[in-house]
């Protein structure tokens, strides 16, 4: 990937325990600011120890609600992760990909973005 | 007031014992109100999650808690864990290094709660020994338990944690609870469902089930709880509003108390 924007999960997180909802969003928001750059985004768990569902929703999960599959696949990159927690990604993302078929919750999304957006 | 408590075991008729304090004492404001503990033979040391988080909320309310009677074996267990020292008690030191410490938490404490975590389980050498994907997966599964408090019950009083190894028995008792909204309401408000309480607490533990709005999705924590600790033949059971829920070996039991409590979640854990 030409150009990528490289993003290490230690580094943002600032620990090797990534629990946290709210450590999840720092990394969204620099993932999902490139992307609206067009840029491709590579992310390094290295040295992560522990994550959990509740950090990966907010960081990789919720990309699935303002970009298309299609648009992750082609610029997100995810480097650097034990099996499981890759099998618990894949899990992550299947539960968001469904979460955001559900039209009423997409809406409620898109509606906080433009909110946010608005401020 | 004076209520007397009974003996407190990590099992319905604890629950139900605790969740009848908090129902008699609702509504009370500026009250003194005395806890005769003398009846109280026994007292499952991860209980003090419940019985504080209990208490807490009456303190919110300005009533001034007094614990009366305790038994020198309770008071002993409750000391060590350091719980009593919230009601004017010496904290004794724990020579075992079996107990896990009574502790509250705000919802912005994960950071804190991790290494409350780390410290006094996961670096324990009390701890059973554990391959390194077990424990990886174990210390994720509870900090999936706080997690799910954090994103789900609009607490503004906090999280309360306690637990107790028993080494030889190779077993954890570990609980947290919340003071939110409860699991029913929570179903209800996000999910338009208006189920009776026990089944709202086995509708939010299966499938993709969830109750999360908004950006962020969810519908795994509680479910991958559930998967490891049936996984290594462990027992989770939670109580929320009047529901009571319990899975022990891959068969889950559900029930009604008589009275309500707001959301709690208690994983028991054998290795």
């Amino acid at each position: 990937m030409n150009d990528s924007l490289d993003l290490s999960i230690y580094e943002i997180v600032g620990s090797p325990l990534c629990v946290a909802s709210e450590d999840g969003q720092k990394v969204y928001e620099r993932i999902a600011a490139a992307l609206r750059e067009g840029r491709a985004v590579s992310v390094s768990f290295r040295n992560v120890t522990s994550l959990t569902s509740a950090f990966l929703n907010a960081a990789i999960g919720q990309l699935y609600g303002p970009f298309s599959e299609d648009e992750i696949r082609a610029k997100l990159r995810v480097q650097d992760m034990e099996p499981d927690d890759r099998a618990l990604l894949k899990r992550v993302v299947d539960t968001a990909k469904e979460y955001f078929r559900d039209p009423q919750r997409f809406d409620q999304a898109v509606e906080e973005v433009l909110g946010d957006e608005a401020r | 007031m004076t209520i007397r408590l009974p003996a407190i075991r990590h099992d319905r008729a604890g629950f139900e014992a605790l969740v009848r304090l908090s129902a008699e004492t609702e509504g009370h404001y500026l009250s003194r109100i005395e806890i005769d503990m003398s009846q109280a033979d026994w007292f499952d040391a991860d209980m003090c999650a419940l019985f504080g988080a209990i208490l807490y909320r009456l303190g919110d309310r300005l009533n001034t808690i007094q614990l009366e009677k305790i038994r020198p074996s309770i008071a002993q267990i409750l000391s060590k864990n350091g719980f009593l020292s919230n009601y004017g008690r010496q904290k004794i030191p724990d020579t075992w290094g079996t107990t896990i410490p009574y502790q509250r938490f705000d919802v912005k404490d994960d950071r804190y709660f991790a290494s409350y975590i780390e410290r006094e389980l996961v670096n324990r050498h009390e701890m059973p020994k554990m391959s390194d994907g077990l424990l990886k997966k174990f210390r994720e599964s509870v900090f999936e338990i706080f997690s799910n408090a954090v994103g789900h019950s609009r607490t503004e009083l906090g999280i309360f944690s306690c637990g107790q190894f028993f080494p030889k028995r190779k077993r954890l008792d570990f609980s947290v609870v919340d003071l939110g909204i409860g699991i029913r309401r929570n179903v209800k408000e996000n999910a338009g469902l208006d189920l009776a309480a026990d089944k709202a607490i086995a509708w939010a533990t299966e499938g993709r089930n969830t109750t999360k709005r908004g950006r962020i999705p969810g519908g795994l924590g509680l479910k991958l709880l559930r998967e490891f600790i049936d996984l290594n033949r462990g027992r989770i059971q939670i109580v929320s509003d009047a529901g009571y829920w319990i899975s022990w070996q891959g068969k889950v039991q559900s029930g009604r108390l008589n009275h309500a409590f707001h959301s709690c979640e208690f994983g028991d854990q054998h290795f």
